[in-house]
């Protein structure tokens, strides 16, 4: 695959995914990106060295002597039962068609487990949504289509935003977007993207929440979970 | 990149004797040699998970990752490509991931389906970097760790092998994040894991 993005989670956040810390909503975003990114992938092969090396070097812990019987066992239980058996993440049918259009494997599976509703929600003349199930307070995974040529409303946003384009490609007063191409708000950015004359575009985003202190009026906090428009 | 090869000689081909026991089991279901797997990480494993220090944390998350991720190795080990990572680092990732899913598991009542490794399913290619690439920067990693400057040390265990977000290191250490954030970067800039800004232009 030849690598075309040019818009890449900043360093920090390859390596806290790396170390495995990042926060979720970013993390899906991050993924998603080293699908279309092969020198995100080389820079992550670098860090997981670095997390290894650290592992290795760290105090081990004695084992019980029969563990390696117990996995062995485990193991071999398995096998009689999921020697017939093949999984796959990508059957289900939707509306929402990912089959063809090379997603990365975690949207493809969020599109045929999570999805809220099977079809495109209208949320503008030019722009449709679609989001997911998440069953967390604290961030918010949605897709959403801008139509070939489509505007948007210029708009804010309140909580930290991280959208990859998935297919197709934006702009907005800034720069291109295409697809692979990572990009994050923070809160406040304003701004007015704008659809691609040639085709239709879609983009996976997650929305995590400001961080706010546990307090008994976290409910209050409710509004800021919405995931804006493109 | 000169060094670039499309077929591998013999002496090319990744050498450390733990790839080369995970090879095996991929390829014959090798026991011995998976036993010997499990000697050595087995207690690695189970240190990294007690080093952790998250949300969820409970006593016997270390044997229950040894278990979990041995188990992984076993049923993964097919799928092992050499030429992209030596074992050691392949069972970190594996290891990495089963830890973030159990402590999540424990912590929280999650409806996302998707799991840590989900996150880590990468296109199959052609590995962008070359082996002799690869086996340089991994010894370099494994040299200049043990020279690192105490605080730079410090704060990459921190954020490996405790599993600390840079927010809570930041708040652990008393340090601006913007500081902890440099302080990783310069580690990995003195490993030559990361190249600084500077030298890249």
């Amino acid at each position: 695959m030849i690598n075309t993005t040019n818009h890449h989670p900043d360093e920090n956040m390859l390596i806290e995914f790396s170390a495995g810390t990042l926060e979720t909503a970013a993390s899906i975003c991050v993924s998603a990106h080293l699908h279309f990114c092969s020198r995100c992938r080389t820079k992550l092969l670098r860090l997981d060295q670095v997390g290894s090396q650290i592992m290795s070097q760290s105090e081990p812990m004695e084992v019980a002597d029969n563990a390696f019987d117990q996995v062995m066992e485990k193991i071999d239980s398995a096998d009689l039962v999921s020697s017939s058996k093949t999984s796959s993440a990508t059957s289900a049918s939707t509306s929402i068609n990912t089959s063809d259009e090379g997603f990365p494997y975690s949207v493809k599976k969020l599109i045929n487990t999570s999805l809220i509703s099977k079809n495109w929600k209208r949320l503008s003349s030019s722009v449709d949504v679609a989001r997911f199930k998440t069953g967390q307070e604290d961030f918010e995974v949605a897709l959403h289509k801008i139509c070939a040529g489509g505007k948007t409303p210029k708009h804010g946003h309140e909580g930290l935003e991280y959208t990859v384009v998935l297919k197709g490609s934006f702009s907005d007063e800034n720069a291109v977007y295409r697809e692979g191409d990572f990009l994050m708000r923070q809160p406040g950015d304003v701004h007015q993207p704008m659809g691609a004359q040639n085709g239709e575009c879609i983009c996976l985003s997650a929305l995590s929440a400001p961080i706010v202190p546990t307090s008994p009026l976290g409910f209050l906090m409710k509004p800021w979970l919405r995931i804006n428009p493109m | 990149m000169e060094d670039r090869v499309t077929t591998l000689n013999n002496s090319e081909k990744r050498s450390d004797q733990w790839s080369q026991l995970l090879i095996s089991v991929g390829e014959t279901r090798d026991r011995k040699a998976f036993a010997q797997l499990f000697e050595h990480f087995g207690p690695l494993l189970k240190g990294f998970a007690h080093a952790s220090r998250n949300e969820g944390w409970f006593p016997g998350l270390g044997d229950d990752l040894v278990q979990e991720v041995m188990i992984k190795v076993w049923n993964k080990a097919a799928g092992y490509n050499a030429e992209k990572a030596s074992a050691t680092t392949w069972i970190y990732t594996v290891a990495r991931n089963c830890r973030i899913d159990m402590l999540r598991r424990k912590s929280n009542t999650q409806h996302l389906p998707l799991e840590n490794e989900d996150f880590w399913h990468e296109p199959d290619e052609e590995t962008p970097i070359s082996l002799l690439q690869q086996k340089r920067s991994e010894d370099r990693v494994q040299a200049s760790l043990a020279q690192l400057p105490k605080e730079q040390d410090q704060i990459l265990r921190k954020v490996y092998l405790e599993g600390k977000s840079h927010a809570e290191a930041s708040a652990e250490l008393g340090l601006p994040l913007g500081t902890v954030k440099s302080r990783v970067r310069l580690a990995l800039q003195k490993m030559q894991v990361i190249v600084s800004k500077e030298a890249q232009e």
